[in-house]
């Protein structure tokens, strides 16, 4: 997966309030949140939209105390993973697990029989990703949408990397045991 | 033939997170164990499953709802009224700030209290507590039997005095803008939860659950990352942190060599330290390293460089004396473990 790329010129001139800078950021980043957000609520889109718009307010509000690019990632990050865990804990209350919300794949160049696969083999990550503990859930997001390091991790998480790499080893495990029927899928990808 | 499994290790082996060492390490004894082959054919199965995973296009209607701000500030620029603009709202704001005593912070769940101002006490008794809304970058929780004064709320500070009780606070603001004073020292909010607890003789607690907390008394900053705890005294500061999961024989001893004067016994509680220490407690090390004397310190080094070597510019000798340089150094690869 390729970061985007937002240089420090960008940075500033959305310190300086200027409306393009901010939309170049926000379309560098926007998917990626929306889509661990997406991921994290099992495909509840409004849920996921809300959460994007809430990451992105605070980041606008913030912009002007970021010293430098690296710092904006993390917190970027940092504030993501705390929105899907700070909506998870509000919505526990009101929400059941079981009930995933239908969601539009996007296409892709493969056969239809591919793309048919494809899309079977996501649905059913997603849904093993979406009954993990939110710790789990949050870490693995992080890793598979942003392709953040270890030291990455850890920093938008809060915590070491040694804690980061036991609990991606536990969603692995989940993930292999629970769809082990796809081992051979999974094996052409 | 006893064999240390490397199971914990393996997905950080499959993403190359490893040193060259440590991957020949557990290739080494892959090839030995079937245990551990088992486990690494299931992350090596749970991780191509979800590197399925697309990315999903965010609805191009999130924009219209998130850069009002910037829009804003264009149109006033393009037509030549910023200036009046921001003198009008300058006014607005003052008056209204005036109207209302100041800044001041939301309170819910206090009978009687609805904003805490500046300069303004909040108190809980036996059976009450406090939500409070931190301006808009956080929340905290005012538990039974505490008193909290608002000391500050600005763009570049919000702070507060705990006297006594205990609070819990979760921020989601860039570091260093949350501030807690305690009678014994200062807690900066690096990170993102946390709760601090102030007893009668003004010696504080600090657990934090997510991210990072600085403390900070007349000294260089103690860090306190997510899992750990830090204690600190009144005419002391802060004391050696360290985190839940050591041994209890090893948060003992660190208690004990926050409290004692007496050089044999910080000595001996040291050997206890050092002896039950593993790698995540040498935040605790980390921080007994200018604490204590050349020789204590010497003992330090030589756990630390076990558990985390130091790169090789960092000497020994360097080190005793606490040469700012090397310390900053070696720093980088100890503070892995908080960051």
């Amino acid at each position: 997966m390729t970061k985007p790329i937002i240089d420090d010129r960008t940075l500033e001139a959305c310190q300086r309030g200027d409306p393009e800078a901010f939309r170049l950021l926000f379309e560098a980043h926007k998917d990626r949140v929306y889509s661990i957000a997406l991921c994290f609520f099992d495909g509840d889109e409004a849920t996921a939209k809300d959460i994007t718009q809430e990451v992105f307010l605070k980041l606008m509000t913030f912009i002007s105390q970021f010293q430098n690019r690296s710092e904006l990632s993390t917190w970027l990050h940092r504030i993501v993973t705390n929105a899907c865990l700070d909506r998870k804990r509000a919505l526990r209350r009101f929400l059941s697990l079981g009930e995933p919300h239908e969601r539009t794949l996007p296409d892709r160049r493969m056969s239809l029989e591919d793309k048919y696969a494809q899309r079977e083999t996501e649905a059913s990550v997603r849904k093993v990703i979406a009954s993990m503990k939110p710790k789990l859930r949050i870490a693995i997001l992080l890793k598979y949408f942003d392709d953040l390091s270890y030291d990455e991790m850890a920093a938008a998480l809060g915590c070491s990397k040694g804690t980061v790499a036991s609990r991606l080893n536990r969603a692995h495990r989940i993930l292999a045991r629970k769809l082990s029927h796809l081992r051979a899928v999974a094996a052409g990808e | 033939m006893v064999r240390k499994h490397v199971i914990r290790q393996l997905s950080a082996h499959y993403h190359q997170e490893l040193s060259a060492d440590e991957n020949l390490k557990i290739e080494t004894h892959l090839r030995t164990c079937s245990q551990c082959r088992t486990a690494y054919e299931e992350i090596r199965l749970g991780a191509r499953l979800a590197s399925v995973l697309q990315i999903s296009s965010a609805p191009e209607t999130i924009w219209t709802d998130v850069p009002a701000k910037p829009k804003i500030s264009r149109h006033w620029r393009r037509v030549g009224f910023a200036a009046l603009a921001t003198a009008a709202i300058l006014v607005a704001v003052a008056v209204r700030e005036d109207f209302y005593s100041g800044p001041s912070w939301e309170v819910t769940g206090l009978r009687g209290m609805s904003r805490l101002h500046i300069g303004e006490t909040l108190e809980t008794d036996t059976g009450s507590q406090a939500q409070i809304k931190i301006a808009n970058i956080g929340r905290l929780v005012v538990r039974p039997d505490s008193r909290i004064r608002l000391l500050a709320t600005q763009s570049n500070q919000h702070r507060i005095a705990l006297d006594r009780g205990k609070i819990e606070a979760q921020t989601w603001s860039p570091p260093r803008l949350f501030v807690v004073d305690t009678p014994s020292a200062s807690a900066i909010d690096l990170g993102c939860q946390y709760i601090l607890e102030v007893q009668e003789d003004g010696s504080s607690l600090l657990r934090v659950t997510l991210g990072l907390v600085a403390l900070e008394r007349d000294g260089p900053e103690t860090i306190v990352p997510a899992g750990a705890f830090c204690r600190t005294r009144k005419g002391a500061g802060p004391g050696t942190p360290y985190f839940e999961d050591a041994s209890a024989e090893l948060q003992a001893a660190v208690t004990k060599i926050d409290s004692v004067n007496d050089p044999g016994e910080r000595l001996r509680q040291l050997q206890i330290v050092i002896r039950e220490s593993h790698v995540r407690d040498a935040l605790s090390l980390w921080h007994l390293l200018p604490r204590m004397d050349t020789q204590a310190r010497g003992m330090i080094y030589d756990r630390l460089a076990q558990l985390l070597p130091p790169p090789p510019e960092v000497t020994r000798d360097g080190i005793l004396a606490l040469n700012p340089k090397m310390l900053d150094t070696w720093k980088k690869v100890v503070s892995q473990l908080w960051q």
